[in-house]
């Protein structure tokens, strides 16, 4: 792969967060390069989340630092985040069922065709063909973009929510548990969603429980332990060997940065 | 749904599919149809006659223009126990304004909405920015605004409103063209508005109908358009004819109509309205989103306050009076005519539409069992009875829709 000689799209250095006295975060590095999909894996309460979250800027972290593209940024909110081209998809789905599908895609971002003082009539045409476009685009299946996000099935709002955070210009895609309470054809369904992403340039990190998902789909994957990084290497091989090795690092049998937690490798 | 599908388009299984889709709104509808029919048969025709139809808008006004408020905060999950007292209140002040300051009508209504956003906004405070619970946080504006009403009516009891253009609002009508021979005893500007609000509501139904089809939208199919069309004409054109019959179209009535047409509007078609949803739908998400949670309660509950104002004004110059009771239980009933309208009260849903229909339903059964002379204590319980049953209603065909 070419991507060694590119400067990587996101590079996150020594990332400390602390929730009172527990420390979620010990100082863990992370590299994405472009148009990579990264597989984050690691026990419950490792740190994942907390991880992905500053990323994305919905956390601040008491120490470390972020660089987009080579650049240094601070993010203090997810709109720092969003302006940057990363966008997160929330464990917990971020979706507002009450919402049809367009709405959903454009919350926060709806398209004004003319205002009236400080309100802002939308332009409803507009955003409908682009939401129909947008799941086009992804092959995502659904009868009518019109229909109230709560009468979908949990891969069509999960296919909905990773199709929102994808919308504009998304250059980092961030996948939080994005199969977790799926069905197997729904799951799926989901993992080919990721691959068309890839295929399309964007950049992903998704987090998974599931190996296999991550096997699937990841061209590299790193495994998080008690806030540490304890593994990060290139997905190859075949399934088996490779659940035995990620498994090793999971219940923290092995551990490639043991000494120096924030070492570079 | 229109003609993709290939088969014949059959005229009862798409009324059928219609009635499904849109069951809550079409029921309340025909509910307040029933309702009147009933009451109009019970009552020997004085139900439907032009002046009890007339008064029933002018009694219904305070109470619409509070629902219309309340069913934006049930929208986003909240509740104002305030406004009730809110409206008494700022009533008083309009009419202490108007009898001690000796300021015009114009100017007291200025202040009053004034005072009434102020009011919105610290409540919006409370709730958005401390976080208190809106129902303690707008129980707490309850027994405020309540004292404060005894305070300004403490003197005299009953403060009298002489200004005549301020007492016009609840009482007058707009003006006619003077004509002895063409249509004498009707009142001809009610009959032209009626007859321009049924053009103007074609023109733009079909319009729109146009435009949904160039987007491949859901509509409906056309004979069900055309029935629809026929129906909601004969409605306007009925309570046109109904309202000409007496006085005309009251000053109320076009105020309850200005507000929610523009409610409507905000609530549908801008992005504040949709922001409104957001919000009532999962306020995480749209906090995610980059909507700010906190300013759209304070605009919420701001509008609130305002319209409190607007009621206030409606009935204080209806009685011609501000009271030391006045406004009491208001907010109850907003909150009953929203939920009657189909408001959801664990929040997100609703439309002011709705709670104006609502409105209407839970004042014209106090009106009509008024005319029937049932006793008060009856027409509480069949209130309730209906409370119950359009919420009864709303859960089991929502659970249905889940399935
Ligand atoms: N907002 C928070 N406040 C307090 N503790 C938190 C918060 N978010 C996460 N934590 C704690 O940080 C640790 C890491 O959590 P998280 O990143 O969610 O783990 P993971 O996603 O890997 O399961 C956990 O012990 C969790 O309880
Ligand atoms: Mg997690």
């Amino acid at each position: 792969m070419v991507e060694a000689e590119k400067i990587p799209i996101v590079e996150m250095h020594n990332i400390k967060k602390n929730f009172g006295g527990l420390q979620a975060l010990k100082g863990v590095d992370l590299v994405l390069h472009h148009n990579e999909v990264l597989g984050l894996v690691g026990d419950n309460a490792a740190g994942k989340s907390t991880l992905m979250k500053i990323l994305s800027g919905a956390y601040i972290p008491d120490e470390g630092e972020i660089l987009i593209e080579g650049k240094k940024v601070h993010l203090t909110s997810s709109w720092d985040a969003r302006q940057l081209g990363i966008e997160m998809v929330y464990q917990d789905l971020a979706l507002a069922n009450n919402l049809d599908v367009v709405a959903n895609v454009f919350m926060g971002r709806e398209v004004v065709s003319f205002r009236l003082g400080p309100l802002g009539v939308m332009d409803e045409h507009y955003m409908e063909r682009e939401t129909e476009r947008l799941l086009d685009r992804l092959k995502i299946d659904i009868s009518s973009v019109r229909l109230k996000v709560d009468s979908l099935s949990g891969g069509q709002r999960q296919a909905v929510a990773i199709a929102r955070a994808t919308a504009f210009n998304t250059k980092v895609t961030i996948m939080d548990e994005p199969t977790a309470a799926l069905s197997v054809a729904a799951i799926e369904k989901v993992l080919d969603l990721v691959r068309e992403l890839k295929a399309q340039g964007n950049s992903i990190i998704i987090i998974s429980h599931r190996l296999e998902d991550i096997y699937q789909v990841s061209d590299r994957m790193m495994v998080l332990r008690h806030g540490r990084k304890v593994c990060d290497t290139p997905v190859t091989g075949d399934i088996d060997s490779f659940r035995e090795h990620v498994v090793a690092y999971i219940v923290g049998a092995r551990d490639d940065f043991a000494e120096e937690g924030s070492d570079q490798s | 749904m229109v003609k993709a599908d290939g088969s014949k388009p059959s005229f009862l299984k798409d009324l059928n599919t219609l009635l499904q889709q849109n069951i809550r709104e079409w029921g309340m509808y025909i509910a307040l149809v029933v309702i009147m029919a009933y009451f109009t048969i019970a009552t020997k025709g004085i139900f439907i006659s032009s002046r009890n139809i007339a008064n029933l808008i002018n009694q219904t006004g305070y109470i619409a223009v509070l629902a219309v408020g309340m069913t934006l905060v049930i929208i986003i999950s909240h509740i104002d126990l305030s406004v009730g007292y809110l409206s008494g209140f700022l009533g008083a002040v309009a009419a202490t304004a108007m009898e001690t300051w000796n300021f015009s009508a114009a100017t007291s209504i200025f202040l009053i909405v004034i005072l009434g956003a102020l009011a919105g906004l610290f409540s919006g405070f409370l709730v958005g920015q401390m976080r208190i619970p809106a129902f303690v946080a707008t129980l707490a504006g309850w027994l405020g605004y309540r004292g404060a009403l005894q305070l300004v009516t403490m003197s005299k009891g009953t403060i009298v409103i002489t200004n005549e253009a301020y007492n016009a609002i609840g009482n007058g009508y707009i003006p006619d063209i003077s004509s002895t021979t063409f249509l004498p005893g009707v009142h001809k500007v009610t009959l032209i508005l009626g007859g321009l609000t049924i053009l103007l509501y074609i023109w733009n139904a079909i319009n729109s109908r146009k435009r949904m089809l160039s987007y491949n939208f859901k509509i409906l199919p056309r004979h069900l358009f055309i029935i629809k069309l026929i129906f909601v004409s004969i409605l306007i054109a009925g309570i046109a004819w109904i309202l000409a019959g007496y006085r005309g179209l009251s000053w109320t009535a076009v105020v309850i109509l200005i507000i929610v047409l523009f409610y409507n509007f905000i609530m549908t078609r801008t992005v504040l309205g949709r922001h409104i949803y957001a919000v009532g739908g999962n306020p995480e998400a749209a906090q995610l989103s980059g909507i700010s949670v906190k300013k759209i309660t304070y605009v919420v509950f701001c509008s609130m306050g305002v319209l409190a104002a607007i009621s206030g004004v409606l009935y204080s110059s209806r009685f011609k009076s501000a009271t030391t009771t006045a406004g009491t239980l208001f907010e109850l009933d907003a909150i009953a005519a929203a939920f009657v309208g189909g408001a959801s009260p664990s929040g997100g849903i609703g439309k002011v539409t709705g709670s104006i229909i609502g409105a209407f339903v839970m004042m014209s059964l106090t009106s009509g069992m008024n005319l029937m002379g049932i006793d008060i204590s009856y027409q509480y319980i069949v209130r309730a009875m209906v409370l119950v049953a359009a919420v009864v209603f709303d859960v089991a065909t929502r659970n249905r829709k889940k399935i």
